[in-house]
């Protein structure tokens, strides 16, 4: 079985994708994470779903852990407080993290076996991966599809 | 360096009488080395550790340290009191942070000024400078920013003054105590004073000074209090308890501080310096509390004591090769018995200075000058009375800049992350306000408590 085999439909978002548009879209779709593409539509970085909860937690949340135990039941709302009015762009990692080369992309070839699928998955904590063909996304492997295809039944 | 001074240190001998050259060679390469550490500090062109480190290596090459000299002499080696106490006050800090109380009793304080801003900023205020005559500024003012972010969020009002306001406080407030700011420990060990010395002279001070700069907030911050009545449900509705995961933890560590505080106003009667009280304290906490080193060590800043010590050994250095002694008489002669005017000089002079540089190297390499002349007074009424000059000024001035103290750097960071950004002269335009106050204030008190009617 190769990549192009496993590959399914999936949405992406850009980066200037409004961040509250991007997570309805997780929501709604029961998506593991987001494929972010840059300006020429190749993938750029997966946003996994616990990634866009970072950034929708306030930073003080985040600096001081103790703090998310104070808040009350009704205040659901601030939770998502972060996300207002920011961007996919926004949410991603700083600039640093971003992929250099065209190896640190979540990419991997239509004739890659499942093994290299796995590694791509793996190296980069990545529960998606995409499948480019010359310039063009085919479709993305998820975590949940490549496990499936490879577990004994 | 003066040239009377100079020719001094040539024609005469070192003041501890070693047996460190004080040839002009090793004397001027010995000043060229500490100015070129301090600059290398104040302008951060190289980190502070390592450029205390390479003061303290270029000492010992040109032969004004040596072992000996560095790490067992009491005058000019590294102050272990000094260490030692900030590493048992850091490991109690790091088990104390875990328990949640800053956590319960700012938004406590938040729900009882029942969301009017002014009124959670004095009490903020009130927490965090209590807290800091207890335990590390930085670390009050890391545990005090986040909650108050989350405080202005609810209220629908920007941080940025809560914020400055908190750390003015907190430099305020540490200024109090013998353990409240770095500056009075590295006073108390070399002039050995004792906890209660620093509460008698300090305090009565430091309270009305704190009255003083609330009183003051309320118009420096005015902007800062816009009150949102429909918002107050939103802070009203958060629960303060929830912050305690393990009261067990916390009434552990309160009673463990308590003891620590007891043993601090203690200590003289019971012949331990303070540095075994913060150890033996650190020691019991960390058995009763159970956590993992990791836990315990979270807080201990390894670089700064890094720091110190190398800061130690360069000042150290200078004491050895006459420096400071060639300094301290030609201070000696300009003071006279004038020790008021002494004590002015001090008071205003550092706490420009401690505006401008960190005043932990500040007041690290001044106490050894301060001291020559504490000893030359001789008893004599107000010549003690310069320890207080140089801690008001030293602790005051760390308010003056957004430089001026760790605590400053630490919450202009947290301010950042958050999506406040402070600059430098959003934060300095508020702190020479409450500093200039202050040490004006301060001044006044000098005065009349120990050279008006001596």
């Amino acid at each position: 079985m190769r990549a192009r085999d496993l590959a399914e439909q999936f949405p992406v978002v850009h980066l200037d994708t409004p961040a509250m548009d991007a997570s309805r879209l997780l929501v709604d779709r029961a998506l593991p994470g987001l494929v972010v593409v840059d300006r020429d539509g190749l993938p750029l970085v997966i946003l996994p779903g616990s990634q866009v909860l970072r950034f929708a937690l306030p930073e003080y949340v985040e600096e001081d852990r103790t703090l998310a135990a104070v808040y009350s039941e009704s205040d659901a709302d601030a939770l998502c407080e972060g996300l207002r009015g920011r961007t996919v762009e926004e949410l991603m990692p700083s600039r640093q993290f971003l992929p250099k080369k065209a190896a640190d992309r979540p990419i991997v070839d239509p004739d890659a076996n499942l093994m290299e699928v796995a590694a791509v998955m793996a190296e980069q904590h990545s529960p998606v991966v995409a499948v480019v063909d010359e310039g063009q996304i085919v479709g993305v492997i998820t975590v949940h599809r490549l496990l499936g295809a490879a577990l004994p039944r | 360096m003066t040239g009377l001074a100079a020719a001094a240190l040539v024609t005469g001998e070192t003041t501890n009488g070693n047996e460190f050259s004080a040839s002009t060679p090793v004397v001027v390469l010995a000043i060229a080395v500490f100015v070129g550490a301090y600059v290398f500090i104040a302008t951060e062109w190289v980190h502070r550790v390592a450029a205390a480190l390479g003061g303290a290596a270029l000492m010992v090459v040109i032969g004004a340290t040596d072992a000996e000299a560095a790490f067992f002499s009491e005058e000019t080696g590294v102050d272990w009191h000094v260490i030692f106490l900030l590493l048992g006050m850091m490991i109690i800090v790091s088990v104390v942070k875990q328990t949640g109380v800053f956590e319960y009793l700012a938004i406590w304080a938040a729900k009882k000024a029942k969301g009017r801003p002014y009124a959670i900023l004095a009490m903020l205020c009130t927490i965090t400078a209590v807290a800091s005559a207890l335990l590390d500024n930085v670390t009050t003012v890391l545990l005090v920013a986040p909650v108050t972010l989350l405080v202005c969020d609810r209220i629908g009002v920007r941080p940025e003054g809560f914020l400055i306001a908190e750390v003015l406080a907190s430099n305020i407030g540490g200024t109090a105590t013998l353990i409240g700011d770095p500056p009075n420990i590295i006073i108390a060990s070399r002039a050995d004073l004792s906890f209660n010395d620093f509460v008698l002279n300090l305090a009565p001070f430091v309270v009305v000074a704190f009255i003083v700069f609330l009183v003051l907030a309320r118009w420096l911050f005015r902007r800062s209090f816009t009150y949102h009545p429909e918002r107050v449900q939103a802070i009203m509705s958060m629960d303060e308890r929830r912050a305690i995961r393990d009261p067990a933890l916390l009434r552990r560590s309160l009673i463990v501080l308590g003891l620590v505080m007891l043993g601090f106003v203690l200590h003289s009667a019971l012949h331990l310096e303070p540095s075994i009280i913060a150890l033996l304290g650190a020691g019991l906490l960390v058995v009763v509390s159970r956590t993992s080193s990791s836990e315990y060590l979270e807080e201990v800043e390894w670089p700064t004591l890094v720091f110190f010590m190398g800061l130690f050994i360069m000042v150290g250095a200078l004491v050895n090769v006459g420096v400071i002694g060639a300094l301290g008489e030609a201070a000696i002669e300009a003071v006279g018995d004038d020790y008021f005017r002494a004590a002015t000089g001090l008071l205003f002079g550092s706490a420009v200075l401690s505006g401008i540089v960190d005043n932990i190297p500040y007041v690290a390499s001044m106490v050894p000058l301060v001291s020559d002349l504490v000893a030359a007074g001789d008893g004599a009424p107000g010549a003690d009375a310069l320890w207080w000059a140089l801690a008001l000024g030293a602790d005051l001035g760390g308010n003056a800049t957004a430089v001026g103290a760790s605590a400053n750097v630490v919450v202009i960071g947290i301010a950042a992350r958050s999506g406040y950004p402070i600059s430098f002269w959003h934060f300095t335009r508020y702190g020479l306000v409450v500093t200039a106050v202050t040490v004006l204030l301060a001044w006044p008190y000098l005065y009349f408590r120990y050279y008006a009617f001596s």
